[in-house]
C-alpha cells in the first residue's frame, strides 16, 4: 500500500492541498479561500481526496502551512505546522535542487527565500508593509484599467511603448493608471508600466538578501507573463517558471516536510 | 514563575497602592537616563511609566499624529485616559522628539503636581559630564522644593548604593537566563523588571532576590533556539511570550526595558561628590541609539551578548516611526550580517495585534532557519 503525505497551504486569496508519493505528486487541488481557514483546509483537502478517490486514512502525515496553520494543526488536520516561508522553499527544492533562490509573490505578500542545496531555509526577506509588489497591487490595478485579472499579463506582453509608473504605492499608482487612461495612453502600455512597477519592487527584494541563481518564481503573481519577463530584465538573470501550477509550490514543500518530518525520507 | 504572575499585571500595583495610602507621592518618568536616587532620596517614589502593551490610543490620537512611535502614543493614552493619575509628578528627558510630545501633552492637559525636565547630553565627553553634574543639580533642586526638605550627599550616596545591589541582582538574573540551562524566560524577565520599577528599590531588592532563589529549582526545555531580543522601548511582555510560545527562547537582550537599564556598581568607584558620580555612571553606560558617537559601544554590547549567551539568532525589533531605533537596527542588522549572524529584524506597530499573523510567519520561519 503506498505510503501518502499531504501539504494544505492557507494563503489570502486561494487555499491549496498537495498529496505526494515517495516526493512526486499524486494530485493537488486550488479553491478560492472560505472565511474561515480551517473550513479552508477542509475544503480544499476534502476535494482533492475525493478526486483522487483517497481518504484521510491513507495520509501518513500532514504539515500545514501559510494563515491559520496552528489552528488547522489543532484540528487535527495536520499533524504539525511550518512557516509558508520555509514550505516554498523546500517545494522549490524539491520540484528543482538546484533553485537557490525562490521568488513567491501570493494575494497579500511577496517573499524572497534563500535555501541551501538540502533545501533549508538560509535567508528570506518579506514584503509586509503594503500592497506593493503583491498580486493585490495587480487586483487594484486591472480594476483601474477595466482589463480582467487573467488578461493582464497578456496585453502588458504587446506593449510597444510601456508608461514608466513612478509610485510604487497601490494608492498612488492606481491614480496616476486612472491619469494615463484620461490622457488616453494605450491600456497595453498602462499594462506593461504596471508589470514594470511590480518587477521593480520584487526585484529591490531580491537585491536585500543577494541575487543567488537559479531563481525560481512562486505564487499566483507568477502566472503573469509580463511581470516575470520584468523581473528577469531587472535582476538580468533568466528565471524558471514550474511546468507545474505556480500556486502549489507551497502545499508541495509543506507535503515533502510531512515526508522528511515522518522519517521516511 | 508564581511571584509574577502574582504581582505584575496592571500599571497600578500592591506596591503603589500601599505606597499612596501611606501618604506618599510619586513621580513617573520614561527614560533609563534618568538618575533615580535623586528620587527615592527625596523619599519619593520613582515608578517607569510604561504601556504594557495598551493598543488603543483613541484619546492620544487627538494629539500626536499617526507619524509619531505608537509606544509614545500609548503611554499618552493612559496618561490622559487617567490610568495614570496615581503619579503626583512626571520626570520629562530629552529622549527623543515622540517621547518628549508625549510628555508635554501629558503635562499640559493632566496638569501634574510636580513636574520637572531634565536634560540628557547626546555624547559623553567630558564637557557633556560637567553639564550633566549640573543637569542632576537642578534636577535634584526641583525635587527638594517639591518635598519641602533638603537632600544631602549621604542620602544620595546610599541610594547609590542600592542601586548597585539592584543591579547586582538584575545581573544575577541575566547569568542565570544566559547560561547552559536557563531556568527563566525572556518574558518572566521582562515582566520581572517591569514590576522591579514600579515598586519602592528596597521592595525590588527582596523581589528580585525572590526570583533568583525561585530559579534554583526551575529547568526550562523544549526550545528550538536561543535567541536574543534587541531594539527600541519594548514592554510588551505578550510580544516575548508569543515568540517563546513559537519555540524560540530569548535567553539574552538589549533592550531599553531590559539589559540596557541597569548599570554597573557606581559606589566602588566613589567619586569627590555624588552628581558626578551619576553623571559619569549614567552617561557611560547610556548604550541608546539617541548618543551621538555611540554605534561603536552599542555594537560592542551587543556582540558580548551574543557571545556570553551563545545565541543562536538575534531579533531587532522596532516600532513605526521610531526613528532613532529604525536606523541603529539596519546598521546593527548589516554588521550582524558580516559576521554571519543569524538576523531578523522587525518593524512593527506597538500593542497592535492586526498583524500578528504576519509577524508569527516571520518569526517562525526564522525559528526554522537557525533552529
Amino acid at each position: 500500500m503506498p505510503i501518502l503525505f499531504a501539504g494544505i497551504d492557507i494563503g489570502s486569496l486561494t487555499a491549496e492541498a498537495v498529496i505526494i508519493e515517495s516526493g512526486e505528486i499524486v494530485g493537488s487541488e486550488i479553491i478560492s479561500v472560505l472565511p474561515n481557514p480551517v473550513d479552508s483546509a477542509k475544503s480544499v483537502l476534502g476535494k482533492l481526496l475525493s478526486r483522487a478517490g483517497l481518504c484521510r486514512e491513507q495520509i501518513a502525515y500532514t504539515v500545514s502551512t501559510g494563515y491559520g496553520r496552528e489552528k488547522i494543526q489543532a484540528e487535527g488536520l495536520a499533524d504539525e505546522n511550518m512557516s509558508e516561508i520555509s514550505c516554498h522553499g523546500f517545494g522549490a527544492y524539491h520540484y528543482n535542487p538546484d533553485v537557490r533562490t525562490v521568488i513567491d509573490i501570493g494575494g497579500q505578500d511577496a517573499k524572497v527565500i534563500k535555501i541551501d542545496r538540502d533545501g533549508k531555509l538560509l535567508n528570506f526577506v518579506m514584503n509586509d508593509k503594503c500592497a506593493a509588489g503583491t498580486g493585490q497591487f495587480l487586483e487594484v490595478m486591472s480594476r483601474a484599467l477595466g482589463v480582467d485579472l487573467n488578461q493582464l499579463g497578456e496585453i502588458s506582453l504587446r506593449s510597444r511603448k510601456p508608461v514608466p509608473l513612478s509610485s510604487r504605492c497601490t494608492i498612488y499608482a492606481e491614480t496616476e493608471v486612472m491619469h494615463c487612461l484620461q490622457r488616453g495612453v494605450p491600456k497595453n502600455d498602462i499594462a506593461a508600466g504596471i508589470s514594470g512597477a511590480i518587477a521593480k519592487r520584487v526585484a529591490a527584494l531580491v537585491k536585500r538578501v543577494g541575487i543567488e541563481p537559479p531563481i525560481m518564481i512562486t505564487g499566483g503573481v507568477a502566472k503573469n507573463a509580463a511581470v516575470r519577463r520584468e523581473i528577469e530584465k531587472e535582476l538580468e538573470v533568466n528565471i524558471i517558471y514550474p511546468n507545474i501550477d505556480p500556486q502549489i509550490i507551497g502545499a508541495y514543500g509543506a507535503a515533502a516536510f510531512a515526508m522528511q518530518k515522518a522519517g521516511k525520507v | 514563575m508564581e511571584l509574577i504572575s502574582s504581582q505584575a499585571p496592571g500599571l497600578e500595583n500592591d506596591h503603589v497602592i500601599r505606597w499612596k495610602q501611606s501618604g506618599r507621592s510619586i513621580v513617573g518618568y520614561t527614560c533609563v537616563a534618568t538618575p533615580t536616587e535623586i528620587i527615592e532620596a527625596g523619599g519619593l517614589l520613582p515608578y517607569r511609566i510604561r504601556a504594557l502593551g495598551n493598543g488603543n490610543t483613541e484619546i492620544a490620537d487627538a494629539h500626536l499624529s499617526r507619524f509619531n512611535c505608537s509606544f509614545c502614543r500609548s503611554c499618552l493614552q493612559l496618561g490622559l485616559d487617567g490610568s495614570y493619575d496615581f503619579l503626583d509628578g512626571i520626570i520629562e528627558t530629552n529622549g527623543c522628539d515622540h517621547l518628549r510630545g508625549m510628555i508635554e501633552n501629558w503635562v499640559y492637559q493632566r496638569r501634574p503636581r510636580f513636574f520637572h525636565y531634565l536634560k540628557v547630553p547626546h555624547l559623553g565627553d567630558s564637557a557633556s559630564i560637567e553639564y550633566f553634574v549640573e543637569e542632576i543639580k537642578i534636577y535634584k533642586k526641583a525635587i527638594e522644593e517639591f518635598v519641602g526638605r533638603s537632600i544631602s550627599d549621604q542620602q544620595i550616596w546610599e541610594q547609590i548604593g542600592r542601586q548597585d545591589r539592584i543591579s547586582d541582582k538584575i545581573r544575577t538574573i541575566y547569568r542565570i537566563r544566559e547560561g547552559e540551562k536557563p531556568s527563566i524566560t525572556g518574558a518572566e524577565t521582562l515582566a520581572l523588571f517591569l514590576l522591579a520599577t514600579a515598586m519602592p528599590a528596597n521592595d525590588a531588592e527582596n523581589t528580585l532576590q525572590r526570583a533568583i532563589d525561585d530559579c534554583k529549582d526551575r529547568a526550562l526545555d523544549g526550545y528550538k533556539a536561543r535567541l536574543l531580543l534587541g531594539g527600541s522601548a519594548t514592554d510588551e511582555v505578550d510580544f516575548v511570550a508569543m515568540i517563546e510560545r513559537l519555540g524560540g527562547l530569548v535567553v539574552t537582550d538589549t533592550l531599553c526595558y531590559g539589559a540596557r537599564a541597569f548599570r554597573p556598581r557606581l559606589l566602588e568607584g566613589k567619586r569627590t561628590d555624588p552628581y558626578l558620580t551619576l553623571a559619569n555612571g549614567y552617561l557611560e553606560n547610556l548604550l541608546c541609539p539617541r548618543m551621538i558617537d555611540g554605534f561603536r559601544s552599542r555594537l560592542s554590547f551587543l556582540l558580548d551578548a551574543i557571545e556570553r549567551a551563545a545565541v543562536d539568532g538575534v531579533v531587532l525589533v522596532h516600532n513605526k516611526f521610531c526613528d532613532l531605533h529604525g536606523i541603529d537596527n539596519v546598521q546593527l542588522r548589516l554588521a550582524l550580517e558580516r559576521e554571519s549572524i543569524p538576523v531578523l529584524q522587525i518593524e512593527k506597530e506597538y500593542g497592535a495585534r492586526a498583524d500578528i499573523g504576519r509577524l508569527k510567519t516571520r518569526i517562525q520561519a526564522f525559528l526554522e532557519r537557525i533552529g
